[in-house]
């Protein structure tokens, strides 16, 4: 297990989220969307320009920038 | 009957889960439903009767949270909690939930059960779950939760009856708040803050409820926190601080809220919902891996856009020739019917020019809002934003501003009030700003009108025609100016930091055909309302401007010039007036027939032969000779003098209708208009304009597509009409002060301009202030004065 952040998660890749910090505002955002510790998230696709990324979380589809994405630390699941 | 109560019911979820649906399929309104996130940014209120019981049931805006920072979320939570303008404080709640994301969607909906009001939890998009694998024990959820639960499937309309009778029970029995297992210190700080709430409540005017604390304590800002720290002073902020403290114990507060939900609703779930691993990807999946895909994704965007501006042209043409002859047809008949006179001339001149020839624009509007409905139905919005979030970095602007962005090519005035959805002030002022320069759909009828004039129907490469490429260039000419104004209102005064982007993705639907089917008959109704009241009232001040004072001078002095010609001519030749139709009496009549069917049948052959010259001549030649033989049959006694008749005739008849021309341009030159019209001429010449052009500009202010209507009216009094006066299009062909360069820069002006006083008040009301409608009105206007200016100086000197 590798510790790292959504923003470096390969494609197809899944992760457990362990910690989120950014500015309150996208902090708490993040959480709402069901980014919490513990979550388990995959890496669907990137967009063709590179950014932005569709991850999916809590059975549903969230996009990301890839900024945003750099807030969530992760720990990679094998 | 017994009294009837009244109740108030709001309807609250995340986005995109069916609120609006539901609302539609319970009052029976007809609000705006698409499968997007972000569709409704209005509270919307509508009735739902039941038995003695009548609800006002309130359609708010999607939200994720009641931490509510963009706008249309504030509308939500407003909405919620009774402080929506002109609404009542909701004395129950639906909450919706979208099944096949159940865990996020109860987020907000443990949220919203805080505050103890009778509550129905109905979940929709079951069917979308069910096909995921997903089930969910409703009992037990409706168990845990301490409310009722109701499966839905509104636009099936199933299951509306039983929720009906569920909302009506509930609404009689007093509910509880839910209790969720917070730590010791979190619940004490959101205890303590509310006794200091309660005393601000005297001076907020209202009483705050018990979840609001909770709110104060865990968001960073927001307004009800600025509305508190306003009347309550700096004292209550220091002491806000403190409670943070205490309560947080050094941990994020708002790491603390959500792990406690989602703890919560973790729970739940193990309980109420099954998952059953289906093998392979879902159909979305599949989908997405061909639309936003490097290549195919890129191809599919070009060929559906090409597509759009293609029927436009191919489909639109054979509906609008209908609607055109039609208001042939009715001309005529007023014509025919009334007599010579300024009644005629209002109807014929005014209204049926005027509103006539806005309305025939009806079916491209139609086209246009067929394929965006389409797309929004399906899903591919989210799609398009997720493409292009990248370059809109680049400009500055967030990803959310895409899809208002998007869907100004619609109508700017959604575009504007969907730019809601942005939490950033800033970027959302740039989004309104850069909204107008989106085209339009009322910019349709100035393009493909001087397009067909201007544009040969001819193919590029083959294949691919050149008026729609010319009409997908103009939607691009708005965007090229677009993005250095974003840059440089990012860069200058409405800078501000990446905002999140943060989106979520909807799954693909199938289009419903009834909500495609109402946008269409909703805009277009909207379209054809314009045409019957703006349109209408602005082509009669119009055709006023343009036909008064029609002074009795200048009809003297035309009266005199007709008389004198009238005595230069046997009064047999004066009063003849063929009619074809007839079988002929005399000689003159027969003659003047057979020129007529002659000229019908060359007619009937240059449309026949239009492609081969050869062939042409040849049939012209045989045709002529025809005639010559035709005219010798007639020979008869009296056929000198009669060929010498027609002959005369003919003469006689050009110099009266250039007799009527005159007259018509010199009142029209005379007239309010025509003064008004060459004391701007100046200013518009370099455009490449004459004074026709520039008053219809002018006339157009407060709606676009009024330049279409106004050259119309122009048109027609400039000139008197005979039987054959063709349509607009004929007109300006045929004008000689009308080229290429001039429709180019009409075109580029009418991109760029801001004449739309709906949009202007839009931006008034969305942005609360006289400045940003003022500011892209002056900007807009000035950008489209030279754009066009340098079009027209560039093509004319390119020899156009
Ligand atoms: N499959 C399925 N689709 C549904 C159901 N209910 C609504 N929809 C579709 O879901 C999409 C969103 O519906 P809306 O009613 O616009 O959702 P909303 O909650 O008002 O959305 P916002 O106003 O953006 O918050 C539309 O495409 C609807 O046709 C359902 O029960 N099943
Ligand atoms: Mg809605």
């Amino acid at each position: 297990m590798t510790a790292t952040t959504l923003a470096k998660l390969p494609v197809g890749a899944s992760a457990r989220v362990t910690d989120v910090k950014a500015d309150p505002v996208l902090e708490q955002r993040l959480l709402e969307m069901g980014l919490i510790p513990g979550a388990s998230v995959t890496l669907i696709r990137i967009a063709p320009l590179g950014d932005p990324m569709e991850f999916r979380v809590m059975g549903y589809s969230l996009s990301l920038r890839r900024n945003e994405a750099a807030a969530v630390a992760i720990e990679v699941l094998p | 009957m017994n009294r009837t109560d009244r109740h108030t019911v709001a309807l609250i979820g995340n986005p995109n889960t069916g609120k609006s649906s539901l609302f539609n399929a319970l009052t029976g309104a007809r609000q705006k439903i698409a499968n997007f996130p972000g569709v409704t940014v209005e509270a919307k209120l509508g009735v739902l009767k039941l038995e003695h019981t009548e609800i006002d049931l309130i359609d708010l805006p999607g939200t994720y949270s009641l931490a509510a920072r963009s706008p249309d979320e504030r509308v939500a939570i407003d909405g919620l909690l009774g402080r929506a303008k002109g609404m009542a404080k909701p004395d129950g709640v639906l909450i919706v939930v979208d099944a096949s994301s159940l865990d996020r969607n109860l987020y907000l909906a443990t949220q919203v059960l805080e505050f103890g009001l009778p509550t129905v939890l109905v979940l929709t998009m079951v069917d979308v779950a069910t096909e995921r694998g997903i089930s969910i024990d409703m009992d037990k959820l409706s168990a845990a939760l301490g409310a009722k639960v109701v499966a839905v499937n509104s636009p099936k309309g199933e299951n509306l009856d039983i929720l009906k009778q569920t909302l009506h029970q509930t609404l009689h029995h007093p509910a509880k708040p839910l209790e969720l297992p917070y730590p010791e210190d979190f619940r004490r700080g959101v205890d303590t803050l509310y006794q200091q709430l309660c005393d601000i409540g005297i001076k907020l005017g209202y009483t705050p409820a018990r979840p609001e604390s909770l709110r104060l304590l865990v968001d960073a800002s927001g307004p009800f926190l600025e509305e508190c720290e306003e009347v309550a002073g700096p004292e209550f902020t220091r002491q806000l601080h403190e409670i943070r403290d205490k309560a947080s114990g050094g941990r994020s507060l708002a790491l603390i809220e959500s792990t406690a939900r989602y703890g919560q609703i973790g729970q739940w779930m193990l309980q109420a919902k099954r998952t059953q691993n289906r093998e392979g990807r879902t159909l979305t999946d599949k989908i997405d891996a061909v639309l936003t895909h490097k290549l195919w994704g890129t191809l599919v965007f070009v060929l559906v856009m090409g597509l759009i501006f293609q029927s436009i042209y191919a489909w639109a043409g054979p509906l609008m020739d209908i609607i055109d002859s039609g208001f042939g047809a009715l001309g005529d008949l007023v014509g025919s019917t009334l007599a010579d006179g300024m009644l005629k001339s209002l109807i014929v001149d005014g209204i049926i020019a005027g509103v006539g020839g806005v309305l025939i624009f009806l079916p491209q509007i139609l086209i246009l809002f067929l394929f965006i409905a389409l797309l929004e139905d399906i899903g591919y919005m989210s799609r398009a934003a997720f493409l292009m979030d990248r370059l809109m970095a680049r400009f500055g602007l967030s990803g959310r501003s895409f899809i208002p962005l998007l869907s100004s090519f619609a109508c700017n005035i959604p575009g504007v009030m969907g730019a809601r959805v942005i939490e950033d002030r800033n970027t959302r002022l740039t989004t309104i700003f850069l909204a107008p320069f989106m085209s339009c759909s009322a910019r349709l009828p100035v393009y493909t009108l001087f397009i067909a004039v201007f544009v040969p129907a001819q193919k590029v490469l083959g294949f691919i025609p050149l008026q729609g490429l010319v009409l997908f260039a103009m939607y691009w000419v708005g965007v090229l100016f677009a993005i250095p104004t974003a840059l440089v209102l990012k860069r200058g005064i409405l800078k501000s930091k990446v905002t999140p982007f943060l989106m979520e993705m909807p799954s693909y639907k199938m289009p419903r055909a009834r909500n495609v089917l109402r946008v269409l008959w909703d805009r277009g109704g909207s379209f054809v309302k314009r045409a019957g009241t703006i349109i209408l009232a602005l082509s009669i001040v119009v055709w006023a401007a343009a036909y008064f004072p029609h002074s009795d001078e200048i009809e003297q002095k035309y009266d005199a010039q007709l008389e004198a010609l009238q005595a230069k001519y046997e009064p047999a030749v004066v009063e003849f007036e063929p009619d074809f139709e007839a079988e002929p009496q005399n000689s003159l009549e027969k003659i003047a027939k057979a020129h007529a069917d002659h000229e019908a049948a060359i007619a009937e052959l240059e449309e026949e032969h239009a492609e081969d010259e050869e062939a042409l001549k040849a049939a012209v030649l045989e045709a002529e000779s025809a005639l010559v033989k035709a005219l010798d049959d007639l020979r008869s006694a009296d056929f000198e003098t009669a060929s010498g008749q027609y002959e005369a005739w003919l003469e006689y008849t050009e110099a009266a209708s250039a007799i009527e021309n005159d007259r018509a341009g010199d009142h029209l030159e005379n007239s309010y208009l025509g003064v008004m019209g060459k004391a701007i001429e100046p200013a518009v010449r370099p455009l490449g304009w004459d004074w026709r052009i520039g008053m219809a500009a002018i006339a157009s202010f407060p709606a676009r597509e009024v330049i279409v209507g106004t050259l119309g009216i122009i048109f027609h009094l400039g000139a008197e009409e005979d039987e054959e006066s063709g349509t607009l299009r004929e007109t300006i062909s045929n004008d000689k002060s009308f080229s290429l360069a001039t429709g180019l820069s009409i075109m580029v002006f009418f991109a760029l301009c801001a004449q739309c006083a709906a949009t202007l008040a839009v931006m008034r009301r969305e942005t609360n202030s006289w400045k940003w409608p003022i500011t892209s009105f002056v900007y807009m206007t000035s950008l489209a004065y030279v754009a066009a200016l340098v079009t027209y100086q560039v093509a004319h000197a390119l020899g156009g």
